[in-house]
């Protein structure tokens, strides 16, 4: 108790220096946290847009579809099966898709597009495709519109421009892009959102009708009520040709996705592809999204199905995405790696000139009759504190910076934004809550502070009193 | 006596005569006969069926065909309902195709060239590049081999360096006494077999005998084939070039 008692009045006895050291543990601790939540947090984001939008957690498939995605490998969507998978206690529901590829075109354009025949209630439960409908539009007519509005400042009128075109699923985008401060937002947005109002429309099982993506829209140039033709080889190699009237417009995050989707409702698209009541996949909504209730999940419903049939897991389903990821992560623990690097050697630096400048000191306690053994223990304590203190403080910061990050995560607009979307990635960054990553970014700084402690107790121990006096 | 000399000895020079004295042809002769027999006509219009057969399904189309020469055809595809009104118009190495139920006329790109015509093995490129399976081929006689019931000739086609054709070398059985394409055996430049082509069911047709059904066997794809069967043919019928026009693709019925 003495020895902490001693440690702790050690450590004030020099407020500044402990502060410095204390510093480069604190901001080793903040970086490192901060880093970590941004980047799993970006995964998060980006797994749960192609999850929620495209592919789901689970999909029931026809065995040899996944290797070669043709109408032939779709199967018969059996009721009883269907009924049979809602039963088991974490799928909250299941939605029927035909999927395949086609000939999209309008006039001379054309493109190879990817045609979704989804049922619009039931996709409701995962892809949400509704919420993905293009609500406000900066067309030339809605720039000009907004331009010939005396309550909507200069400022905002100079970015329509930039955005010419652009295409909105929500006003907070809208709001963003156009420099509107959330202060402002009450009087200016409801104009701006009028002059920019798109109105789409539904579509439904038994009516022909498609949406279209944002992209592939711009690209086929086509607006709502134009047609679409779509061309592509149909089941047991008949032909599928059909032309439909777009209904509506779609933006989806996945800009990939975006520039070649077609949705049709799915009895619709069964026709086109001349495959009645077929299916290509069903996805499966699930409660739980962790990975153990994920595959717990997945054994149950195994059972159920025929050998013609086979589960897919989300990480089969984007094995690019996820390799890609994975690649990130490890060069971003690079980063983190090489991070602390440079704080343990900032670490160590601080504790080296310490122990310089406590070489007299040392010498003299010594001298009076204090056992070595003792001075390293409250030599130990000392640098523990400072150690704690750093990581405490450091992690406390973070914390409170990650838990306002969670909810607010960092979105780019204007050119920066332009440049993500061409990456193909959406234009923002996420965090990640506290999780084990947390522990883990502490342990390891806690780590360096117990190898800098090395360096004084090894000089303490090897220490000449004579020589130290001197000092 | 003379003049009866004169015209013995020039039939003897252009080949015609030869098979009648039962002298031996050479493999190319054998060759360009057979082919005569096949493509000879300047005009047809016939009515098929083909019937596309893969190891879990099957599916037959029907439809009309129009033909001038080897460079001009017109195809109306009849059955099954969903298909019919599908017209397609080669004109030497394009091919169209008009769909009625989104009124629009394609011209096939060279990237589909390669795809099966109308899901079958017949490629969109066997039907637009005939080679001349005289002129592009170097003819060797195997032997004689019986197939189907009748004794052929076995001629193997080496395709000659500078042609364009897809095929490496052929192996054909002729038909000894009516010189009828009985099987053909394609392979590829490596040497490996790609496809066989078996006719079947010999019948005479408008005064022609000729296989009226030709299946064609892909060697990669097991239980996998492709049959046509010719129902109707009629040669010769007078039809016009401009009948082979983008305007009568969608006019024809």
């Amino acid at each position: 108790m003495n020895n902490i008692i001693l440690a702790w009045r050690n450590l004030w006895r020099n407020r500044r220096r402990t502060l410095i050291t204390s510093a480069s543990v604190f901001f080793a601790v903040l970086f490192a946290l901060f880093m970590r939540s941004l980047q799993l947090g970006s995964y998060d984001h980006m797994y749960k847009n192609v999850i929620e939008s495209y592919t789901g957690y689970i999909q029931v498939q026809q065995k040899d579809f996944w290797e070669d995605k043709i109408v032939d490998n779709s199967f018969p969507y059996d009721l009883q099966l269907d009924q049979k998978i809602l039963e088991d206690e974490n799928v909250v529901a299941t939605i029927p898709r035909f999927e395949s590829f086609a000939l999209a075109s309008n006039g001379p354009q054309t493109k190879g597009v990817l045609v979704m025949g989804v049922d619009p209630e039931k996709e409701k439960n995962l892809s949400k495709v509704r919420d993905r409908m293009v609500k406000y539009r900066l067309t030339p007519e809605a720039i000009d519109r907004i331009k010939q509005d005396p309550g909507i400042p200069a400022k905002v009128k100079e970015l329509t421009e930039l955005f010419e075109n652009s295409a909105y699923t929500n006003a907070s985008r809208l709001q963003l892009d156009l420099g509107i401060t959330d202060k402002d937002a009450p009087d200016i947005m409801p104009a701006v959102e009028r002059h920019s109002h798109f109105e789409n429309g539904a579509i439904q099982l038994g009516e022909p009708g498609v949406w279209v993506g944002d992209k592939l829209s711009e690209y086929l140039q086509l607006g709502i009520g134009d047609t679409i033709v779509l061309i592509s080889q149909g089941y047991h190699a008949s032909t599928a040709a059909g032309k439909y009237e777009i209904k509506g417009i779609v933006k989806l995050p996945l800009p990939d996705i975006d520039n070649k989707i077609v949705y049709l409702p799915l009895d619709i698209c069964q026709g086109l592809f001349n495959a009645e009541n077929n299916l290509t996949s069903l996805a499966l909504a699930v409660n739980d999204n962790e990975d153990k209730a994920i595959l717990e999940t997945m054994n149950r419903i195994k059972s159920l199905l025929s050998p013609e049939l086979r589960l897919m897991e989300w990480r089969e389903m984007n094995e690019v995405m996820v390799s890609q990821m994975d690649a990130d992560n490890k060069s971003g623990m690079i980063m983190i790696g090489i991070l602390y690097l440079v704080i343990a050697f900032g670490v160590f630096g601080t504790v080296l000139m310490l122990t310089a400048e406590r070489k007299r000191e040392f010498g003299v306690l010594v001298a009076i009759g204090m056992q070595k053994k003792k001075l390293a223990s409250i030599m130990t304590i000392e640098m523990l504190l400072i150690g704690f203190l750093g990581i405490i403080s450091g992690s406390l910061i973070a914390s409170a910076i990650i838990l306002y990050g969670v909810d607010h995560p960092l979105v780019f607009k204007g050119e920066f934004a332009k440049m993500f979307e061409e990456y193909g990635m959406e234009p923002m960054m996420a965090f990640t809550g506290i999780d084990t990553y947390f522990i883990w970014q502490v342990v390891i700084v806690a780590m360096m502070v117990f190898l800098a402690i090395g360096y004084p107790v090894r000089k303490i121990f090897g220490m000449k009193v004579v020589n130290a006096l001197k000092a | 006596m003379k003049t009866k000399i004169a015209i013995i000895l020039f039939l003897h020079i252009s080949g015609i005569i030869i098979p009648a004295l039962g002298q031996e042809l050479s493999p190319k002769e054998i060759i360009r006969k057979a082919n005569e027999r096949f493509n000879g006509e300047k005009t047809s219009i016939s009515l098929m069926a083909m019937t596309i057969v893969r190891p879990t399904w099957e599916r037959t189309l029907e439809f009309k065909n129009w033909n001038s020469g080897s460079d001009l055809a017109l195809t109306l595809i009849t059955a099954p309902a969903r298909d019919n009104g599908q017209t397609f118009l080669k004109r030497e190495n394009e091919m169209w195709n008009w769909n009625p139920t989104i009124s629009r006329l394609i011209k096939l790109p060279p990237s589909m060239m390669s795809q099966g015509w109308m899901g079958s093995d017949y490629t969109n490129d066997d039907i637009l590049k005939e080679s001349s399976v005289v002129n592009d081929y170097t003819h060797e006689m195997m032997g004689e081999e019986e197939f189907g019931g009748r004794l052929c000739y076995k001629i193997k086609m080496v395709a000659k360096e500078d042609a364009a054709v897809i095929w490496g070398h052929q192996v054909r059985w002729i038909d000894k006494k009516d010189f009828i394409f009985m099987k053909s055996e394609l392979y590829d430049e490596d040497g490996y077999l790609v496809r066989t082509e078996i006719g079947k069911e010999i019948k005479m047709m408008d005064g022609r005998l000729i296989p009226t059904i030709l299946e064609l066997i892909p060697a990669e794809e097991e239980n996998q084939k492709t049959i046509i069967e010719i129902r109707e043919i009629q040669f010769n019928v007078p039809i016009q070039e401009n009948f082979f026009s983008q305007q009568n693709m969608k006019r024809i019925r």
